[in-house]
């Protein structure tokens, strides 16, 4: 099985720190993956894109035209983007920000308020985990428990309080990406 | 041995250290950073240095008297830094010193965009710099075929005592994906005691080390050097033959481009077209049997896929199909991307159209 | 009584400098200094482009010649390799002021460990007695032929001046050698440096006022008074910096 995410939006919203976790998560399970960051060439609040493929044979190409799966986390991310979802795919749009009708009739739509989701929980910082929750929730490409093991690793050292807001947002994010399962 | 998932340019500054590389000299240029960025800390920790240079002239230069020392030394840049570092290389080509060049291609001419390309292929392997000297150019496709060839680059620069440049997209510059890291090679400066400036190993002789000649003496070292490449092209060419036994159509691409192409080519073949590639991996000395010898009886047709417009790998292809079947070309340019449907259909095209 | 012979750091050769020409003569200083520290199988002279390049052929010991303005590059390349090695430079004036501008700013900026050796002679002899950014105004060139004129082209770098405001160099000084006073002093002054360098300090410029007969067209007699009536009063010689006497 061969899976390309492509995750889109401007720079400060976690794409490349979402699409570069979902891959970490992926060799975690001894899948192969890649990650290839597209940045435009401001340094700050530029747009931002990358592509996250995984699969369980080597990846001959990094670079494919359609994706599978699209992250949409604002609304210029999502008129450039959603195009380049295959059909039968998953388009995740981050409706705090997208609030325009989705048009694509041929792929499965998750609407995650992601920015609401993580201020609620606590943080800004923490909606690219919303973002891995949805897709968690949606696909069987990364599983939960592998994926929760790398956010203990990563927050061992800190305060037991980030692990737990880190937690809610991927709960809250499954939640919503179950829905299209 | 060691796994892991990393990005391409840190994939390669980690090669270069293992593979003894302990003065590396660069000036910032997208999209390459995270090679002085990297070696900044972690050449310290095995003894070497890192000096952010002035310029990319001055960073070439520091490297030239790095390596004059017997140090494994290397410089990395992109397209327009190449252009300003071409005095130095020349004159690393003429002192007879070994070093790594590291190019990150972005798209060009002039400053270009900061995009990928594969847009410095005549300048990589025709004119690095003044005067008619050749490196052998490695191109990896894979981060495993970079760190690779990084680690036992020196092997040749020092062998040869010529630099060698390392030509990467900035596709697979900035790409993550997993890598098998070998061990750190034991150093022992034998290769280079004879004539370097160093005195280590008990030596006491000096040195003259010289970018300048007589012209009888410079004339030999130039008769040395044509020797060298015409060695190179007997026991050095690198190449991926892929399923050119039988194949109608034959592509030639390199890098990232190769990469794409070989995903097209496994659909045609799914599809029953008989198409296979020929990729380059040591673009200097260029693999010229893999082409020369080709079944121009059976094969209808010759597909060169660059990441750039127009193609610049053409002209070494031609002169060795010899006008025995029609080369077409195909890329993108500029910063903009190849991708699989793009090339699926450009390959398709030729050879639907030739059936 | 000390016995006058050929340092053994210079081959036993002719330098191939014209006659007259006090690029022998500051070779010889630093070769006699190099000889004295004992330092001959020890030091790396780095060459640059243009007439100082001679010294590749006539220096005894490990020597390297680099592209034009570049040997503060090359020489940080070696220092940083072979930290314990006594690493010059020995550079001409549009070598060092013009086209290494960027060099040779920027190594004295990082305070490399090494020491700059720069003869000014106020013109490109290599090439054939061109305009350097040394050249004095109103000076005849084959480049400026009614003399230079600040209006369209500036006016001579002082280095030693320029150098001694960064705060890295720690001894930066000026000598005339067109004395036997400014010889001695500069002997001094070289070894100083020299001395500095293997002591760890930090980077040394040494500036050595020189003439061309050839190009300024006088005999080499007429070039030392020359240089006390024109070059002197605009590059005055002195030590400019030395964190040793400040300390």
């Amino acid at each position: 099985m061969k899976k390309s995410f492509v995750f889109s939006g401007s720079g400060g919203q976690g794409i490349m720190s979402a699409g570069m976790m979902l891959a970490h998560a992926a060799i975690d399970m001894e899948k192969h993956a890649t990650f290839l960051p597209e940045y435009g060439p401001e340094q700050r609040g530029g747009s931002a894109k990358c592509t996250v493929i995984i699969s369980d044979d080597e990846i001959i190409s990094p670079l494919t035209k359609k994706c599978d799966n699209l992250v949409a986390m604002n609304e210029q991310a999502y008129n450039k983007f959603q195009d380049s979802i295959k059909e039968g795919g998953i388009l995740v749009v981050n409706s705090s920000r997208i609030t325009k009708p989705i048009e694509r009739e041929d792929v499965k739509v998750i609407s995650v308020p992601v920015d609401d989701i993580a201020l609620e929980v606590g943080n800004i910082k923490v909606a690219n985990i919303v973002i891995i929750g949805a897709l968690i929730g949606a696909t069987d490409i990364v599983s939960k428990d592998i994926f929760v093991a790398s956010l203990e690793e990563k927050f061992k050292t800190k305060k037991p309080e980030i692990l737990e807001m880190n937690m809610k947002a991927l709960e809250k994010g499954i939640a919503f990406g179950e829905q299209v399962k | 041995m060691e796994k892991r998932f990393m990005k391409g340019c840190e994939a390669i500054a980690e090669a270069a250290v293992r593979g003894g590389c302990r003065f590396f000299a660069g000036y910032p240029i997208t999209p390459q950073n995270e090679i002085p960025e990297y070696l900044s800390w972690r050449l310290p920790e095995v003894g070497g240095a890192f000096v952010q240079g002035e310029s990319e002239v001055a960073s070439i230069n520091m490297v030239y008297g790095a390596a004059a020392t017997g140090t494994r030394a290397m410089t990395s840049s992109s397209g327009p830094g190449i252009s300003l570092k071409a005095e130095g290389i020349s004159y690393l080509a003429s002192a007879q010193l070994p070093a790594v060049i590291v190019n990150i291609s972005r798209g060009g001419p002039g400053l270009g965009s900061i995009q990928p390309a594969q847009s410095d292929y005549l300048q990589a392997t025709k004119a690095l710099g003044h005067g008619g000297f050749r490196t052998m150019v490695f191109a990896p496709a894979t981060l495993q075929e970079a760190v690779d060839l990084t680690y036992n680059a020196w092997e040749y620069a020092e062998r040869d005592r010529n630099p060698v440049l390392i030509l990467m997209d900035g596709c697979l510059g900035a790409i993550m994906e997993e890598v098998v890291l070998p061990e750190p090679k034991e150093l022992n400066y034998q290769n280079t005691e004879d004539w370097d400036l160093s005195k280590r190993n008990g030596r006491t002789d000096s040195h003259m080390i010289t970018p300048i000649l007589p012209e009888a003496a410079l004339e030999m070292l130039n008769k040395f050097k044509g020797m060298s490449y015409k060695m190179w092209e007997m026991t050095d060419v690198k190449v991926e033959e892929y399923m050119v036994e039988d194949a109608e159509y034959v592509v030639v691409a390199y890098g990232i481009a190769a990469r794409v192409a070989k995903e097209a080519i496994n659909t045609l073949r799914e599809e029953g077209h008989k198409v296979g590639m020929v990729r380059p991996i040591t673009l200097y000395p260029f693999p010229k049997a893999s082409l020369d010898n080709l079944d121009y009886t059976r094969v209808k047709g010759i597909i060169d896929i660059e990441l750039t417009i127009p193609a610049q790998m053409r002209d070494d292809i031609e002169l060795q199909v010899k006008g025995r079947c029609p080369v077409h070309e195909y890329g993108r340019s500029g910063g903009m991307l190849l991708d699989d449907e793009g090339v699926y259909n450009a390959i398709a095209e030729i050879v639907k159209g030739g059936e | 009584m000390p016995e006058y012979k050929r340092p053994k750091s210079l081959m036993p050769m002719a330098t191939g400098y014209c006659p007259g020409c006090m690029h022998a003569l500051a070779t010889r200083l630093v070769a006699d200094v190099i000889d004295e520290l004992n330092q001959k199988d020890n030091a790396i002279n780095v060459v640059s482009v243009g007439c100082s390049a001679l010294n590749l052929y006539s220096w005894a010991g490990d020597v390297i010649g680099s592209a034009h303005g570049r040997a503060p590059a090359v020489a940080t390349g070696i220092k940083r390799s072979m930290p314990d090695r006594l690493v010059f430079t020995y550079q001409g004036d549009g070598d060092l002021a013009a086209i290494g501008l960027a060099e040779i700013m920027s190594a004295a900026n990082r305070g490399e460990n090494f020491t700059v050796v720069f003869a000014n002679n106020q013109t490109y002899g290599m090439t054939g007695g061109q305009m350097a950014p040394t050249t004095l105004i109103g000076q005849r060139t084959t480049t400026t032929r009614f003399g230079r004129d600040a209006a369209t082209t500036g006016y001579p770098l002082q280095m030693c001046e320029l150098i001694s405001v960064l705060k890295a160099p720690v001894f930066v000084a000026r000598y005339a050698l067109n004395s036997p006073k400014g010889v001695m002093d500069a002997k001094k002054g070289i070894k100083k440096a020299f001395q500095m360098q293997l002591e760890g300090k930090g980077f040394t410029f040494v500036e050595l006022l020189t003439n061309c007969p050839t190009n300024w067209g006088m005999s080499p007699l007429d070039t030392l008074e020359y240089m006390n009536t024109n070059t002197i009063p605009y590059f005055k010689p002195g030590i400019y910096k030395d964190e040793e006497a400040d300390a």
